[in-house]
């Protein structure tokens, strides 16, 4: 932060306004304060922390998010709009009372009622600031909100967001998820209604305006910061859909109300998440088909048939993983009870390759030609086990850092508030970040599954199987970022990659992918959790990839790797389908923190009601081979023309012309203008 | 019994060539040679090496592979009397330059390529379209892929410009749940001129397959200057109304197809037309209405 101070206005990347005085306060008061009180810093040794630090600010093997705080989990609000605070007072004032408490376990409890008063008296301030203003409306909400159950939608808003913002001072802002909202809503909605007190109209009114405040909170990142996680996310999920407790079909009014919301109401948060199973219903699936086709990205789609027996098979007691919901990007978790700091690290896979071919050196600085110990690899499996023996390595320094920031995390800020609302917590008197949840784990994320499966392919072919070349010169290219080898770059790039329903290379793909499953989940955490991998980058891939010397794949020094679980950019060039069942092909049982695919469309492909068939037809069809997740994108003028200078990172733009769909950097110039011009008409 | 087809592409997510998601196959050989054909390298029957000049980088690995010295560097071309198709400099170009374009299928080996897609046609409702060239030129290779696809409830459609031996065809052409049947030119010496040969079957076979009430729509490319005249609207409406199937699908023309006609040694000359403008495309689709036909979209 200190870097970016004087530049929070001027820079490029998510400029944001200070408040008059605001930087002198930041460099005189705020930096200093906590310069040695950071997690990290208390964490580490001093010659550790200047390892640690150096590692993390330029970021190129994994960054350890966890560093500013657990957060990332979904809030009992079930509970709390059936108790209130008084009674989650009575909950911790039982407990209490019942003894035979663990070590700290009474300071625990005592300091979860400390937090409750303080929560109940910032929101009498606030009733008495809409007094001062005389929002009569708004102190009628806040005499019941927070100490009663909320009789109305209004008021269990209110309690949540109080809630929602509070959890978020004391933790950090990122990844508070608000679970299944019209599922703990559904009861109140439907008394309002039956009373006749409100109408479909009001309530999606009040839910655009909930969405105007989870928008309010903005995460302050650095500019460094920026290039691994842009656009300010803050990872608000709300989930809708799904199934029931008898595995039947739970969509309900509510869900349709907030499909509207999504649809006419594009705000940066919540993350809008929806859950789609074999039994959901066709009126469902087609209205969620609809909101996605109409641009933004929302909701994204979550295929319950592999979530939930990819959550069994993480020790989630399978009579309820029904119930679970989508944390910050994309991570399921039990609904009320777990605590799975799914977002604890990412981590970069393809840089193995780097590790091994510059015997723990970076390539790009490694100028040597001779590199015996890439003569002893003989085949492919050879060269897997020592990707293999090199991730776990750096899994174990990654293992080594987390430990220490998990226990100065429960040492030094431990956080009662969100405790209050994590089930297990109070019932063990346990804090979350000391493991009091009934269910605990962390989420590891790896990037560059498809870069590194690209580059496996290419050494099979053209050093296993054809013997153009031995490992030593493609390492040696890598190097040099294939300078006079543009013959071999050619060839590279012209071998098969992930993306194209070619099950060779596929099958490499699921290989790297399980690689990482065995390093991450033979750990586990501090509270008692086993560690879990899952699949996605944020802006990662950017990040990192920018660090990085080129892979045998021909992907260049410097460019971004893969984002997600997608293939490369530009290298599927078969098509939707075709990548689609690619992605299908990896075994997505096993991703049990959740994965990211993102695919893009143009508008015209997906639009009118043959548009949103399509688009239900692709999702359906690959959630029913396996596929875990998917956020489909409406793509938008400036990305085509972003194709038209940049066309092979573009290659599998495919877009809809005058009645038929073609790859956009397949079009003459004057086309592609053409189409361009004519996506600016429709976007106005 | 296997039946082959040379096949010089399989399209997939296909989303306006009937129904639903659809890969679309291309068969390679045509009994016509329309002037504007969008895919001039499917015109002959005979696999071909195409050449991609603008991927080319000049290495000549492919001219280094070539046992048969087919390969002349000079002006870069392909000797046809010397090439056997063997594959080989396909194979050794690093840069994708070339490919053998056309190569035989039997009905399981496509069926094996087609598969990938089926849980998207069972979803969208879509499923196979034969188009080409021409894909009635091969009858008992398309008969067999039909069967194949109904044993899997497959949709499947076939886009003809009618120009097949109604004999043969008459007991296929059931097998298909959608006939998309072009109707070009309706002037004999038009046809010859721009088509070729076979304008009496074209005719008879677009009445004949109305008359047995198979499931079929007519098409027409929007040619401007050659099938947008007057003339040649009234004389489609005309036989439209006369076979009780007033309706038309309208093709708009887009010149695409030109920049393929470089990648072979093609003898098409370029029809230097521009793509049909959306205005012009409004006025034919109003022409046809005024003479009471349907007009069933623009696409194609
Ligand atoms: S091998 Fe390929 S790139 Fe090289 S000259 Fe031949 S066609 Fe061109
Ligand atoms: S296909 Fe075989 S014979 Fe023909 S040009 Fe290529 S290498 Fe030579």
């Amino acid at each position: 932060m200190l870097e970016d101070v004087m530049s929070f206005e001027t820079r490029d990347v998510n400029p944001l306004a200070l408040a008059p005085g605001m930087k002198w306060t930041l460099l005189r008061k705020v930096i200093p304060f906590w310069l040695n009180r950071s997690l990290p810093m208390r964490a580490f040794s001093l010659r550790k922390k200047l390892k640690y630090a150096g590692e993390q600010l330029n970021a190129l093997h994994f960054v350890i998010n966890e560093a500013a705080g657990v957060a990332h989990f979904l809030p009992d609000y079930t509970s709390l709009v059936q108790l209130g605070t008084r009674g989650l007072r009575t909950r911790i004032e039982e407990r209490l009372a019942r003894g035979e408490l663990p070590h700290d376990g009474k300071e625990y409890l005592e300091a979860s009622l400390l937090v409750l008063d303080s929560v109940e008296r910032f929101a009498d301030r606030y009733r008495a600031e809409a007094e001062r203003l005389g929002r009569d409306d708004l102190v009628r909400v806040l005499e019941r909100v927070p100490r009663d159950p909320p009789q109305t939608l209004r008021e269990a808003l209110q309690l949540i967001w109080l809630f929602q913002l509070v959890i978020q001072i004391e933790s950090v802002d990122q990844g508070i998820s608000l679970g299944r909202m019209e599922q703990y809503l559904y009861p109140l909605y439907r008394e309002q209604i039956s009373r006749g007190e409100i109408n479909d109209d009001e309530v999606r009114e009040l839910f655009a305006a909930f969405c105007i405040k989870l928008s309010e909170v903005i995460p302050l990142f650095s500019r460094r910061a920026t290039e691994y996680y842009a656009g300010l996310p803050s990872g608000q999920a709300l989930t809708i859909g799904g199934v029931d407790a008898e595995g039947n079909d739970a969509a309900n009014r509510l869900s349709f109300l907030l499909l509207d919301v999504m649809e006419g109401f594009k705000t940066r948060q919540p993350n809008w998440h929806a859950r789609i199973a074999d039994v959901s219903s066709p009126e469902f699936v087609r209205r969620v088909s609809q909101v996605i086709s109409s641009g933004g990205g929302s909701p994204a789609l979550y295929n319950d048939d592999v979530i939930m027996p990819a959550m069994v098979l993480r020790g989630n007691a399978s009579e309820k993983v029904w119930n679970y919901a989508t944390v910050g990007c994309v991570e399921p978790a039990l609904s009320r009870e777990s605590f799975t700091s799914s977002d604890a690290a990412i981590f970069n896979l393809a840089v193995a390759m780097e590790w091994l071919f510059g015997n723990g050196q970076p390539l790009a600085k490694d100028s040597r030609r001779e590199r015996p110990w890439l003569r002893e690899i003989h085949s492919l499996d050879e060269l897997l086990d020592r990707l293999e023996t090199q991730t776990s390595e750096r899994i174990g320094q990654l293992k080594t850092s987390l430990d220490a920031i998990e226990r100065a995390g429960a040492e030094y800020y431990p956080t009662p508030f969100s405790s209050l609302t994590i089930g297990g917590c109070i019932e063990n008197a346990i804090d979350s970040t000391r493991g009091g949840a009934w269910f605990n784990a962390t989420g590891i994320q790896a990037v560059g599954v498809a870069d590194l499966a690209n580059s496996l392919a290419v050494i099979d072919e053209l050093v296993f199987k054809k013997g153009l070349y031995n490992l030593e010169e493609i390492a040696n290219a890598c190097a040099t970022d294939f300078k006079n080898q543009e013959l071999m770059l050619a060839r590279a790039r012209k071998i098969t990659a992930f993306g194209n329903d070619d099950p060779r290379v596929d099958e490499l793909a699921n290989r790297v992918a399980l690689l990482f499953d065995r390093c991450v989940s033979q750990h586990s955490n501090t509270r008692g959790g086993r560690w879990m991998p899952g699949y996605y980058s944020m802006t990662c891939h950017q990040g990192f990839g920018q660090r990085m010397a080129a892979m045998p794949s021909g992907r260049l020094a410097g460019r971004p790797l893969a984002d997600g679980l997608a293939p490369v950019d530009g290298s599927d060039m078969l098509g939707p389908t075709a990548s689609l069942n690619s992605v299908a092909r990896l075994d997505h049982t096993r991703f049990g923190n959740g994965i990211n695919l993102n695919i893009k469309f143009d508008a015209a492909t997906v639009s009118g009601s043959e548009g949103c068939a399509t688009l239900e037809a692709l999702f359906r069809g690959y959630f029913a081979q396996g596929g875990m997740q998917v956020q489909i994108n409406v793509l938008d003028p400036a990305v085509l023309e972003q194709a038209m200078r940049d066309p092979d990172s573009h290659r599998n733009l495919l877009v809809r012309i005058s009645g038929y769909c073609a790859y956009f950097v397949d079009l003459t110039p004057a086309m592609q203008q053409e189409l361009i011009d004519r996506t600016r008409q429709r976007a106005r | 019994m296997s039946f082959t087809a040379p096949i010089f592409d399989i399209q997939r997510f296909s989303l306006h060539d009937g129904p639903g998601i659809r890969s679309l196959v291309f068969l390679k050989g045509c009994p016509l040679h329309c002037s504007w054909c969008q895919n001039p390298e499917s015109q002959n029957r005979a696999a071909v090496i195409a050449f991609y000049r603008d991927r080319c980088a000049e290495h000549f690995e492919c001219e280094a592979a070539c046992e048969e010295g087919a390969i002349q560097r000079d002006g870069f071309r392909i000797d046809q009397q010397k090439c056997t198709l063997c594959g080989s400099c396909v194979e050794a170009c690093p840069s994708g330059a070339l490919r053998l374009i056309g190569e035989q299928h039997t009905p399981d080996q496509l069926m094996e390529k087609l598969r990938a897609d089926f849980p998207y046609f069972a979803r969208s409702g879509g499923g196979v379209t034969f188009t080409g060239g021409e894909p009635t030129l091969y009858p008992s290779f398309i008969e067999r892929v039909l069967d194949l696809c109904s044993t899997e409830s497959i949709h499947t459609n076939i886009e003809t410009a009618g120009l097949f031996s109604l004999e043969r065809w008459k007991s296929i052409l059931p097998k298909f749940d959608l006939i998309y049947f072009d109707l070009k030119l309706l002037d004999p010496e038009q046809h010859a001129h721009h088509l070729g040969p076979g304008f009496e079957t074209v005719h008879a076979n677009a009445i004949a397959l109305s008359e047995i009430k198979l499931p079929i729509e007519f098409r027409m490319p929007v040619i401007p200057g050659i099938t947008d005249t007057e003339d040649n609207i009234d004389a489609v409406a005309r036989l439209l109304q006369q076979m009780g199937k007033p309706s038309i699908h309208l093709l708009a023309y887009h010149n695409m197809g030109e920049a393929k006609i470089d990648i072979i040694e093609g003898s098409q000359p370029r029809l230097g037309l521009a793509r049909l403008s959306d205005e012009r495309l409004a006025e034919v689709q109003n022409s046809f209405r005024e003479r009471g036909i349907e007009v069933l979209g623009n696409d194609g």
